[in-house]
């Protein structure tokens, strides 16, 4: 316990009266002298956070919403590139079991009418090879006429030969010739011409042809005298 | 004077006594009050932003993280293949994943009536089903599958019941689209997609790689060489009315197979139990004698170690000659004097015992033995035959020199083959395609001499008249080879093979076909190619014989004229030698 007494007592005496008068406590302003809390600048302060925080609030929610949002379209996208992938993966699964070799063949041989055999290296010639392909062609050819026949190709290759070398000595002295013949000649020599050249070419055919027009002639002339067409009819 | 002593006291008190004026304790108590509750917000504030932090760190994590698995429950969740594709040279699919379906009952859910309408449904909609087999199950009240591997569209009818005890479960499967043309190479895989044969068991952890799953697993084959072999050995089992057949088709220089098919195959989407034998692979696995295409080596032999030279000539050959309780014979009447060409031309056995004879058991046996034919070959799948071993003497001297009593796989005849048509480099037969280019360096077992001089008799065995392998000269690819026809053991069926070298000026590939029990084909129309004496070749039927030179070399012959243009196009090597 404290001894007020003691403590009394132990105050300075002099002046006594007039430092108790100084010393004389004024409640009131020791109390002032206490520092009080600062009511409005916390007050300030913590409004202010708690805007800060709701705002805070606000803005997590609202980028958790547009987050969300986002994540909605990313899913969706993946979920289209994903069905694409799927349609992708069946379209080239489908591709594999349409065109394999197999199938192709199978479809082949129900729709084509062509045998795909492969060529041997003796069908395959060079283009140096055609004029020898050519010669050999007409060699095989002429193997397949008979004498007869030939005499009467020689024959006829003479004829054309004999009518085109008169044609072209008229021509040959165009100051003869009516200027209105000169055309004609040279039209009638090309024709010669183009009939020799089939002669080389395919002999058979152009006898057959002769041979086919002597008989249209013939048919023609029996109809006239009212002969039957057809021998025993 | 005493009070106003009191009252000094009282008020001197207030240094060091508790201090009692209410306002003042007032205030101080509403501040107190406002300090806990400010800290209360402070704390509830530090929570919140704690919170945002947390929320900010996971948003920045998954807009940054490369996973993209957050949402595996969506309904249109990503189609996630398990096993790696496999494709051909060409990049045709040979093998990929597609999602199918089970769909399981679970009858515990289900009244007595409502198990009767189920049924009743189920057998309106797949009549192919067991109804009697269903209601047993149903009864039993266990759940149990009513359809394992369906496609979507199987699914959505089971769905379309409306059943509530109907489940269905997503199952990522494997598909094969070429069906039956790789069956024997590809393999299947099992319920849980683990490989069980062929390369799907052989590459199983490969194909499991997560991390290349994009990437698929490159073979050498070529669908197309397959399937055009496959329908010439199907041609020919309607010809030649054999049981089985196999073929493998060979780059000689690096030992790629374009092609390796074994008849009969089946359809590796259809998953059905096979035990017969006869499903074997014929080419990996199958261990066989395989006849006269073993005199190739024996006169190899004799050309290596230098006892004989292509035009060395053999006096008095006998008609047979006998080695302790085997007899050896010729198949036909031959000459009695015949030079090493001819033994191999004309196949003779008495000329192939005699030059084995020359060369010695041991080194025989070497030669063999660096060719890879005595061994179990390693190669990339996990069906191979091991050669059987036997004693070497004398007598098995004289029987291996021309292909008998001694077994070998297909693929290993193909390979020596091959290492000697190639100058004698070795190789090593491979599926599997290799990102690395050979660097060069090749262990030569042979010498390129001793190759040439095979590669030479064997294009005479083909093109020359007496040869037995004349069905296989087609022009343009100068096919060279050598034909074996062996006896089945305790059997009269044959087992018949015909191995090709093409083109023989500089081999590039290798083509063996062999039929399994072969019959004589009186109706079928041979063709002779053009020789001297009919120079437009001539057409021959009628018959008996089913050795290899009358069935194996025409089919062989039929092959190369069909695959030889894809492989002109497709080697400019090759296609330059053509």
């Amino acid at each position: 316990m404290i001894n007020q007494d003691k403590w009394v007592a132990s105050l300075p005496k002099n002046n006594n009266q007039f430092n108790e008068e100084i010393n004389q406590l004024d409640p009131n302003k020791w109390v002032d002298t206490i520092s009080k809390p600062n009511a409005f600048s916390s007050i300030k302060k913590y409004s202010l956070t708690a805007i800060l925080f709701v705002c805070g609030l606000l803005l997590v929610s609202a980028i958790k919403n547009e987050t969300r949002n986002l994540q909605k379209e990313i899913n969706n996208l993946e979920a289209s590139i994903n069905v694409l992938n799927f349609n992708l993966d069946q379209g080239i699964l489908d591709n594999e079991v349409i065109t394999s070799p197999e199938n192709i063949s199978q479809l082949a041989k129900k729709f084509l009418d062509n045998d795909f055999a492969p060529y041997k290296k003796s069908q395959i010639r060079h283009l140096n090879d055609k004029e020898e392909i050519i010669i050999s062609t007409n060699e095989k050819k002429d193997k397949n006429i008979s004498k007869k026949m030939k005499l009467k190709i020689a024959k006829k290759i003479k004829e054309k030969k004999t009518e085109i070398k008169k044609l072209q000595e008229l021509y040959s002295k165009p100051e003869s010739i009516p200027g209105e013949l000169k055309t004609q000649v040279a039209k009638k020599i090309e024709a010669k011409k183009i009939e020799l050249k089939n002669l080389y070419s395919s002999p058979k055919d152009a006898l057959l042809s002769t041979k086919a027009q002597k008989w249209v002639v013939v048919q023609v002339v029996k109809v006239f005298l009212g002969m039957p067409v057809v021998p025993g009819k | 004077m005493k009070n106003k002593k009191e009252k000094i006291i009282k008020k001197k008190s207030f240094y060091f006594e508790d201090y009692d004026e209410s306002e003042l304790t007032d205030s101080n108590k509403i501040y107190s009050i406002i300090k806990i509750s400010l800290s209360r917000v402070t704390f509830l504030f530090l929570i919140f932003i704690s919170v945002i932090l947390i929320f900010s760190i996971k948003i920045t994590y998954l807009s940054l993280s490369s996973e993209k698995n957050f949402y595996n429950n969506s309904p249109n969740k990503k189609f996630i293949s398990e096993r790696r594709n496999i494709i051909d040279r060409n990049g045709s699919v040979l093998a990929t994943n597609v999602n199918l379906y089970d769909v399981g009952v679970r009858p515990q859910l289900l009244k007595q009536k409502d198990k009767k309408n189920l049924l009743i449904k189920l057998g309106i909609l797949f009549p192919e089903l067991n109804l009697n087999k269903i209601k047993k199950k149903l009864n039993k009240n266990d759940f149990f599958w009513i359809g394992k591997r369906l496609t979507p569209k199987a699914k959505d009818q089971f769905w379309l019941i409306g059943n509530k005890a109907l489940v269905f479960e997503p199952k990522p499967s494997r598909i094969y689209p070429q069906k039956n043309l790789f069956s024997h190479i590809l393999g299947q895989t099992d319920d849980i997609n683990k490989g069980i044969s062929g390369i799907e068991k052989f590459f199983d952890s490969q194909l499991n790689n997560k991390e290349k799953i994009e990437l698929p697993l490159s073979l050498t084959l070529d669908s197309n060489l397959q399937h055009l072999i496959r329908e010439e050995l199907i041609n020919a089992q309607l010809d030649f009315k054999n049981i089985g057949s196999g073929a493998i088709l060979m780059d000689v220089e690096n030992g790629e197979i374009l092609s390796l098919i074994s008849l009969p195959d089946y359809n590796l989407n259809q998953r059905i139990l096979i035990n017969d034998d006869i499903y074997s692979n014929k080419i990996t696995l199958g261990v066989y004698e395989l006849g006269s295409v073993f005199k190739t080596f024996t006169i190899a032999a004799g050309l290596e170690n230098k006892v004989i030279k292509p035009n060395t000539i053999f006096k008095d050959l006998e008609n047979s000659l006998t080695c302790d309780k085997y007899t050896i014979s010729e198949h036909d009447k031959l000459p009695k004097n015949l030079s090493v060409e001819q033994i191999l031309i004309r196949s003779s056995n008495i000329g192939a015992v005699r030059i084995a004879q020359k060369v010695g058991v041991e080194k025989y046996k070497d030669f063999l033995n660096s060719l890879g034919l005595l061994d179990t070959i390693n190669f990339d799948l996990e069906e191979i035959g091991t050669p059987l071993s036997f004693r070497w003497g004398k007598c098995k001297l004289a029987t291996t020199s021309y292909g008998h009593g001694i077994t070998t796989t297909p693929l290993q005849l193909a390979k020596a083959y091959a290492i000697l048509g190639n100058g004698g480099y070795k190789i090593k037969p491979s599926i599997l395609k290799k990102e690395k280019k050979l660097d060069g360096q090749r262990e030569q077992i042979i010498s390129n001499k001793t190759s040439n001089a095979i590669n030479l008799i064997l294009r005479k065995v083909v093109s020359l008249n007496e040869g037995t392998a004349n069905f296989a000269d087609i022009e343009g690819y100068d096919v060279g080879g050598k034909t074996g026809t062996a006896v089945k053991y305790n059997s009269k069926a044959k087992l018949n093979t015909f191995v090709a070298l093409f083109p023989s000026s500089r081999p590039k590939y290798v083509l063996l076909v062999m039929l399994d029990e072969p019959k004589p084909a009186p109706n079928f129309v041979y063709e002779f190619p053009p020789s001297e004496k009919f120079p437009n070749g001539y057409k021959y039927s009628g018959e008996r014989r089913n050795t290899s030179g009358w069935n194996t070399v025409v089919v062989a012959g039929k092959i190369i004229e069909k695959i030889g243009p894809i492989l002109a196009i497709n080697n400019l090597q090759a296609s330059n030698n053509f």
